[in-house]
Order: C-alpha cells, then sequence, then structure tokens
C-alpha cells in the first residue's frame, strides 16, 4: 500500500520543483531550486496550497476582519488565472511597460504632496480624497507569499494594489457594500477564484435591504462596467494622476453608479 | 581569491561582520595578510562565531536567543488555542501525566522554567537562573528546553538549583519509535501545522520553526545522556504517544 501511496504522497506533499522522494525532503525549501523566489515567497505543496484555501476560506467567512485570509485565498487559488493575466498585460503596451517597471503603490513610492497640489477632479486628487474620506493607507497590502513564480507574484501584488483605485474609479466606498460592488466589477475583469468567491459569498453577511439594492441595481451595473472596460490592470496610474477622473472613466466606459451606496450597508 | 571589497564588510554589525569574516577565512584572506593586526583580531572573532540550528536554519549562537523569543512573543496571543488545535487536545494529558509523575506535595519547592514571555513572575535566562544553588525540590520545564541555544548548560543550572534529593523533570517533543507512524507524524507536522499557523494565527513562519526545532531536538537516549553529563543520577524516561514526547526524569543526589 505504502508502495502505492509513494507517489500520489511525493506529488502532494512535495514542493514546486524538488524531485526526491517524500521521505529524503527537507521539507522546507533550501536554495537548491525550490528555495524562495522572492523576498517574503513560503514555498508551499500542493497539498499546503488546497488546505490553506480550504482554511483561508473559512477563516474569511467566521471572521471578515482577517483581510490576511482574504490575500492567502487569492494567492492560493489564483495560479492559473494570474497566468492568464499577465499574458493579456504583455500584449497590451501599457501593460507590458508595467511589467517590465514594476511599479508600486505605497506611502513611500507616492508623492503625496504633488497628489494633494493636483486640480480637482484629477485622478491624483479624487485618489487622495479616497483614501482620507475613508481612512485607509496604499500600505496595509501585505507582500505576497505563496504564489510560486516571482513575475505572477507581482501582478497579483498589483492587482491588490490597483483595488483602491477601483473603489476610486467606480466611486464605492470601503464599506461592505461598496467591497462587494467592487468585487462583482473585480470577478469579471480578472477571473480570479477569490473575487469570484467574494463576490457571491460576501452577500451572505447583508441584510435584505442592502441585499435588495445590490442584486437589483448594483451588481448589473457592476458587472456591465466590468464586461464594457478594458482590463484595469493595464492602466499605468502613476502615469495618469493628472488625467482628469471623468476623462478615464470616459476613457474606461465605467457609468456613474446607480445610487449613492454611502448610507447602506 | 578574496576580493578586498568583500571583506569590507566587516565594518558593519557584530553578526553581518563575523559572517563576512568567515567568508574572506575560506576565500583564504589570512594566508595573503599574514602580518595584518585585522587578520589576528579576524582569527580570535571567528571562535565567536559560532553557529546553531534555528529550525532548519542556520544562526549564529547569539542571534537564536533572539529569534526564539520573537517566535514566542509571536504566538504567545493564541498559544493555547493553537497547541489545543494542533494536538487536538492531547498537550492536555501529556502535561497532566508530568504532573502525575512529579506527585507535589503541600511544601514543596517547585521551580517551572520556560513558563512564557510577558508573565508577571520571575523573568530569567535558563542558561543563568537568578536563583542561589540547592534551592528547590523539583525543577520541571515543559516544551522549553528545546529551544534553548545551550542545552547542557541549561541542564548544568538545573542541577545546581536543585537540593540534593532533588528531581530534574523534563516533558518534551522526542522521536517517534514506530516507522509508519514517524510518517504519518511527519506528514501532519509540515503539511497541516504551518497551515493551521497561518489560518488560526496569521503566522506561518512561527510554527514551520515549531516542527523544525522539534526535529532537531536530540532523541530520548541521547538526551537521558546529556541530562547525565549534567550530573544527575537515575535518568529514565517515558515516552508517550508512540515518541512525539517523552517525559525525562534524573535526581540530584
Amino acid at each position: 500500500m505504502a508502495t502505492l501511496l509513494r507517489p500520489v504522497l511525493r506529488r502532494l506533499c512535495g514542493l514546486p520543483g524538488l524531485q526526491r522522494p517524500a521521505a529524503e525532503m527537507p521539507l522546507r525549501a533550501r536554495s537548491d531550486g525550490a528555495g524562495p523566489l522572492y523576498s517574503h515567497h513560503i514555498p508551499t505543496s500542493p497539498l499546503q496550497k488546497a488546505l490553506l484555501a480550504a482554511g483561508s476560506a473559512a477563516m474569511a467567512l467566521y471572521n471578515p476582519y482577517r483581510h490576511d485570509m482574504v490575500a492567502v485565498l487569492g494567492e492560493t487559488t489564483g495560479h492559473r488565472t494570474l497566468k492568464v493575466l499577465r499574458d493579456q498585460m504583455r500584449r497590451d503596451p501599457e501593460g507590458a511597460q508595467i511589467l517590465q517597471e514594476r511599479p508600486r503603490i505605497s506611502t513611500s513610492t507616492l508623492d503625496l504632496g504633488k497628489l494633494q497640489s493636483l486640480p480637482e477632479g484629477s485622478l491624483g486628487r479624487e485618489y487622495l480624497r479616497f483614501l482620507d474620506v475613508n481612512r485607509v493607507s496604499p500600505d496595509t497590502r501585505a507582500p505576497t507569499r505563496f504564489v510560486d513564480d516571482e513575475e505572477l507574484a507581482y501582478v497579483i501584488q498589483r492587482y491588490r494594489e490597483v483595488h483602491d483605485m477601483l473603489h476610486t474609479l467606480l466611486g464605492m466606498p470601503t464599506n461592505i457594500l461598496g467591497e462587494i460592488v467592487v468585487k462583482w466589477f473585480e470577478a469579471v475583469q480578472t477571473g480570479l477564484p477569490m473575487c469570484i468567491l467574494g463576490a457571491f459569498f460576501g452577500p451572505i453577511r447583508l441584510g435584505t435591504q442592502s441585499l435588495q439594492v445590490l442584486v437589483s441595481e448594483l451588481i448589473p451595473w457592476a458587472i456591465q462596467n466590468g464586461r464594457r472596460a478594458p482590463c484595469v490592470l493595464n492602466l499605468y496610474y502613476e502615469r495618469r494622476w493628472e488625467q482628469s477622473l471623468r476623462a478615464l472613466r470616459e476613457e474606461l466606459g465605467i457609468t456613474a453608479p446607480p445610487m449613492h451606496v454611502q448610507g447602506l450597508a | 581569491m578574496a576580493a578586498p571589497g568583500s571583506c569590507a564588510l566587516w565594518s558593519c554589525c557584530g553578526r553581518g561582520w563575523s559572517r563576512a569574516m568567515r567568508g574572506c577565512q575560506l576565500l583564504g584572506l589570512r594566508s595573503s595578510w599574514p602580518g595584518d593586526p585585522l587578520s589576528a583580531r579576524l582569527l580570535s572573532q571567528e571562535k565567536r562565531a559560532a553557529e546553531t540550528h534555528f529550525g532548519f536554519e542556520t544562526v549564529s549562537e547569539e542571534e537564536k536567543g533572539g529569534k526564539v523569543y520573537q517566535v514566542f512573543e509571536s504566538v504567545a496571543k493564541k498559544y493555547d488555542v493553537m497547541n489545543d488545535m494542533m494536538s487536538l487536545g492531547i498537550h492536555r494529558v501529556w502535561k497532566d501525566l508530568l504532573l502525575w509523575k512529579m506527585r507535589p506535595l503541600p511544601g514543596t519547592q517547585l521551580l517551572d522554567v520556560a513558563g512564557g514571555t510577558g508573565l508577571a513572575w520571575v523573568l530569567g535566562d535558563a542558561e543563568e537562573l537568578p536563583f542561589d544553588d540547592d534551592k528547590f525540590d523539583i525543577y520541571t520545564i515543559a516544551f522549553g528546553i528545546r529551544n534553548v541555544t545551550h542545552i547542557d548548560q541549561a541542564l548544568q543550572e538545573a542541577h545546581r538549583v536543585l537540593k540534593p534529593g532533588g528531581r530534574f523533570l523534563c516533558l518534551e517533543f522526542s522521536q517517534v519509535n514506530n516507522p509508519l507512524i514517524s510518517r504519518l507524524y511527519d506528514l501532519y507536522s509540515f503539511q497541516v501545522i504551518p497551515v493551521l499557523g497561518e489560518v488560526i494565527a496569521g503566522d506561518w513562519k512561527s510554527y514551520q520553526y515549531l516542527v523544525e526545532s522539534i526535529r532537531r531536538f536530540p532523541s530520548q537516549e541521547e538526551f537521558k545522556e546529556m541530562i547525565e553529563d549534567a550530573g544527575f543520577h537515575k535518568v529514565t524516561y517515558e515516552s508517550l504517544t508512540s515518541g512525539i514526547v517523552a517525559i525525562h526524569s534524573g535526581f540530584k543526589l
């Protein structure tokens, strides 16, 4: 029985790139090919990824304040989709530049003073306003850990950092309803399993009134805009700070939300 | 041949300094600058740059204490929950067995070491206890000695602070004696435990350290010998749960 199980175990429990049988495996990545591919990388076996995916999904549902669990879910379930997204970025000139230059959105890379001085209605100014009003910071995004490819790790990091841009573009606040709407938009745009799961399971915690509004108005609007807009990962936001938000919305085909979401949820 | 540039690294902190120095030694720096006072200093520093293990990592001995402390600071909040989850509550049985073996009576002077960080008890170092000689009837340490940088020193200290006739008791992870159970245990340790740590406590690395440090700890027999080397007599051990843990006991005469 053991001999039959061994190849299965090896595949399930083997670290990416490692060929040795389970008994001899150091079981922790060293610098022999199965080592970390980027800073913060934790190589994981298929079994560990499966357990992490299930565990993080359950924990995120149980305790919605565990944003780190949502991130883990995204990383452990997104490999295939991230490849598709990366390839899409490569084919787009602006997206390819992003992949090449790997810009990051954080308080250390953003010139907040400059953004403050930009005219009202510009992307930069409105993004800053969004951060202020919702009392969020671009620095709360945890680094990627469980993606076993260094370029794809950047893609998911970029997706996470662009999330706040999407709030700004869509005019959605960071309350639970706003987050669900953005998740629907992201699900249609990226196809990431974590977005799809979040879009379907997020509403579980909503009251009936909010649920009604969500289903009848907000979700259809999010889906429509998600399908119409080109891939939002292909926008070099850092080069578009001066662009008027209205013009950018027009360029992407994003219409005004059906109603003001702030008061609900 | 060592490029002088790579050995200029010794200007930074002690840790980086000793590492760079070792690298230089391998590349032959000593032989090329024999009269250099710098190389004499490098030679004497060599002895201090001793290395040890931190799980499956290699770290300097100086670093280890700090790194272990960080791990336990990090796990403190969810310590009990995690212990219950990881061992399915069995750790309570192990600890009960330790107490049963101990049979403490009112009046017994008992010292329990490695009780945790941030507690309002006596803060000290297992390798250098803040107590006089011959003070305690029983010295216990449960799931702590594995993390001490110099286990032999901790054992010697235990011997010192015990009264003649006093007993040393240690509950610690050990080596599984059954090959099938060993494989299942390894699977569980390496595949499940860090995941539990991440999901419940948001801390993969501390729990990775935990399972690695268990593998680094000596076997029942080896540890028995270490206890004897510290001067204890009538050293025995009892394996529990197929050797996942063991209780070692010794007496100071």
